[in-house]
């Protein structure tokens, strides 16, 4: 057997594990039941182990860093997301943000399972460990992004149940407001620098193999105002000291509008990242 | 038979309430006083603010449970008017229902609180240190014990809260997550808002800043709860530092506008300001509720929520009432193993089933030996077990009619480990 079998194999397992915690996080929802959310957190982590022997073996494999396969793109998205989210969930004790946060790691698995691996993600002359740096660094600050603005369309909802001032159902259920704020800022707090790095790594890559016209590429266009974005709302939240409800809300509308703005520039623009 | 002769805050007056209890409080020998009591063979006796109840295990239905409701009526020096349709009495099954349903707080005046099952635990222990307790009460306290626990842990009977200043609490904690260094500020005086304030400050709020009209009436209350004392015209200074706010005060105008806490919202930095306002007429100004990062509660949004709960409870005491139904049939179950033709089966059985263990055992060595002499050991070994089991067999019996077989039965038990 192959590294890649077991690496296959190991995905495969990730993808049904990370169902069943997506499925347990929704009916912990429905039922209002914390424990069951809490044996889906162990499901998730367990998924997130197998993950990480997927990555390991493809790492191994075809040397993901100066050639990733568009498989391990996708699996690496589900790694960070799964990442961070575990990471948040050690620190702030909010299982909740499961049930928002476990469909996206399912969907991003699915993808890649179903991905063939040979298929070279990058184009022949892209492949550097530039590149790769740039990729992960992209993906990670991303990924703390679209927790941070989960984090924050959770606040609007608990904000809006208790201003509406009905203290039953859903309000047990999502975490304290104080808790979903803090999550929102240090989600900031890193993506922000992460990012940056990445985009640094790209910009540096691409000044270096293309030299002119990459500038003008609407997918990174899109990537810098969605980073301008969210250096603003840092610089508000760091400088001028904006809190709970209004972090939340342009945050929220924010990852809307780039989701959005991604999906219609891949559908509509030619770009030079074409393959994500 | 287990029977209870008891009141609660149903059945009488708190003045007759408080009658039985200052009488049976001023004897120390209440419970030897019970066990007095012709038939009465084990005594309990649970007293708490809301009821007085008597549970025995008595020898023959009828008298002695007439007695125990005439003993408490004549302690308390009731007269025949006042004792007349207080009294509740059970009997067996439903004897053993109403004191499970006792300890899991389904009979308690606010339906799920936490006391009572302490309560029924010191009543236990007080009869267990007098030697009042044997045999079956211990099991029917340690049944009662665990349907509380179920009905604790499997019903959400206990989880919303009930009282203003419980539920006060809990937006507290929706809003803040921990309530660890949280500043809390309270405006005027009143008994509600300083329970509130004192239960913010046992689930870990820091510090309490006191605001009132009488500066020395602040001073006094401060010193109460280890706070700050402020005068009313440093409101505004105090609204900066405050986390949770709550006013009660007899103002007939707003204390807090809208304006006011828009004009610090930008020196407190946006920080969450939970607004409790108790007072009626109110003392914070409507409008604040639409502030961001403001969350604001009047003592009619609290009410609300307190009614709600209760609703909820209600329905959740139907589960509990099923949990009890269980734990009273298992309970139930044992009184009738106690009986002693179970244990005469069991003890039989577990003696033929060591016999015919052994003699597999020996079954190697007894290989060479001719089939005759085999045949003559087997024998041998059943007729001593037999012989051995023939005396407690027979008092197993001959005691079956009485009912102080059930030791002897639970004796037998323990000795053999036939549970």
């Amino acid at each position: 057997m192959n590294f890649n079998n077991i690496g296959m194999i190991s995905l495969h397992i990730a993808s049904v594990l990370s169902a069943l915690s997506t499925l347990g996080y929704l009916a912990s929802l429905l039922v209002k039941k914390v424990k069951l959310a809490k044996i889906s957190t162990w499901i998730l982590v367990t998924a997130f182990g197998f993950l990480t022997i997927n990555l390991l073996f493809a790492f191994i494999n075809s040397s993901v860093l100066i050639n990733p396969g568009s498989r391990d793109f996708l699996a690496l998205c589900a790694w960070s997301v799964c990442a961070v989210y575990l990471a948040l969930q050690l620190k702030t004790k909010t299982r909740v943000l499961g049930a928002f946060i476990s469909p996206f790691i399912l969907l991003f698995i699915i993808a890649a399972a179903g991905e063939t691996s040979d298929k070279s993600l990058l184009p022949q002359n892209l492949q550097s460990w530039l590149a790769g740096v740039h990729l992960f660094l992209t993906i990670f600050g991303e990924a703390l992004f679209v927790i941070a603005s989960c984090a924050g369309l959770m606040f609007i909802m608990q904000n809006r149940l208790l201003k509406s001032k009905k203290l039953s159902g859903m309000i047990r259920l999502l975490p304290s407001l104080n808790d979903l704020d803090r999550i929102n800022h240090l989600c900031l707090l890193w993506g922000f620098p992460i990012l940056s790095l990445g985009i640094i790594a790209g910009a540096i890559f691409a000044e270096l193999n293309w030299k002119t016209g990459w500038l003008t590429d609407p997918k990174i266009l899109w990537t810098v105002a969605g980073w301008i974005i969210y250096g603003f709302l840092l610089h508000q939240r760091l400088a001028i000291g904006w809190k709970g409800y209004r972090m939340a809300l342009i945050s929220g509308i924010t990852f809307i509008l780039l989701l959005l703005s991604y999906g219609s520039v891949r559908i509509c623009f030619s770009t030079l990242h074409n393959f994500i | 038979m287990i029977v209870l002769s008891g009141l609660n805050h149903k059945t009488a007056p708190l003045a007759v309430r408080e009658k039985i209890f200052a009488g049976c409080q001023e004897r120390s020998d209440l419970l030897p006083m019970l066990m007095a009591i012709n038939g009465v063979e084990e005594v309990l006796y649970l007293s708490t603010c809301n009821r007085i109840e008597v549970i025995a295990s008595v020898a023959e239905d009828g008298k002695a449970l007439k007695d125990l409701s005439a003993f408490l009526a004549r302690n308390g020096r009731l007269t025949e008017a006042e004792s007349k349709g207080c009294f509740y009495e059970y009997r067996g099954e439903e004897a053993v229902r109403h004191i499970f349903r006792v300890a899991s707080s389904l009979d308690s005046m606010v339906m799920g609180e936490a006391q009572i099952l302490g309560q029924v635990k010191d009543a236990y222990r007080e009869a267990l240190e007098k030697y009042a307790t044997g045999v079956t009460l211990n099991r029917l306290m340690h049944c009662s014990f665990r349907a509380a626990k179920r009905v604790r842990s499997e019903t959400g009977i206990a989880v919303n809260p009930v009282s203003v200043s419980h539920a006060a609490v809990e937006l507290a904690k929706k809003i803040f997550g921990t309530l660890d260094g949280k500043k809390i500020l309270l405006i005027g005086a009143g008994e509600m808002a300083e329970l509130t304030g004192q239960q913010l400050i046992e689930k870990g709020a820091q510090s309490i800043i006191i605001v009132n009209r009488s500066f020395a009436q602040a001073e006094l209350l401060a010193e109460r709860f280890h706070g700050e004392a402020a005068p009313l015209d440093a409101l505004d200074k105090k609204l900066i530092e405050a986390d949770i706010v709550i006013s009660s005060t007899g103002s007939h105008d707003f204390i807090i506008t809208a304006d006011m806490i828009r004009k610090i919202h930008h020196q407190r930095k946006n920080r969450l300001l939970f607004l409790i306002d108790i007072a009626v007429p109110r003392d914070i100004e409507p409008a604040a509720s639409e502030l961001e990062n403001v969350y604001l509660y009047n003592i009619d949004n609290l009410q609300d929520i307190v009614d709600e709960n209760i609703n909820v409870r209600k329905k959740e005491a139907i589960k509990a009432e099923k949990i009890v139904d269980e734990e009273v049939a298992r309970f139930v179950n044992w009184q009738k193993e106690l009986e002693s033709v179970p244990t005469i089966v069991s003890l039989r059985n577990k003696a033929g089933e060591i016999v015919q263990a052994e003699m597999e055992k020996a079954s190697g060595w007894m290989h060479d030996l001719k089939k005759e002499d085999r045949e003559n050991i087997e024998i041998l070994v059943n007729s001593i077990v037999n012989k051995v089991l023939h005396a407690p067999v027979t008092v197993l019996k001959e005691e079956s009619a009485d009912i102080s077989s059930r030791d002897i039965v639970a004796a037998v038990r323990r000795l053999f480990r036939l549970d």
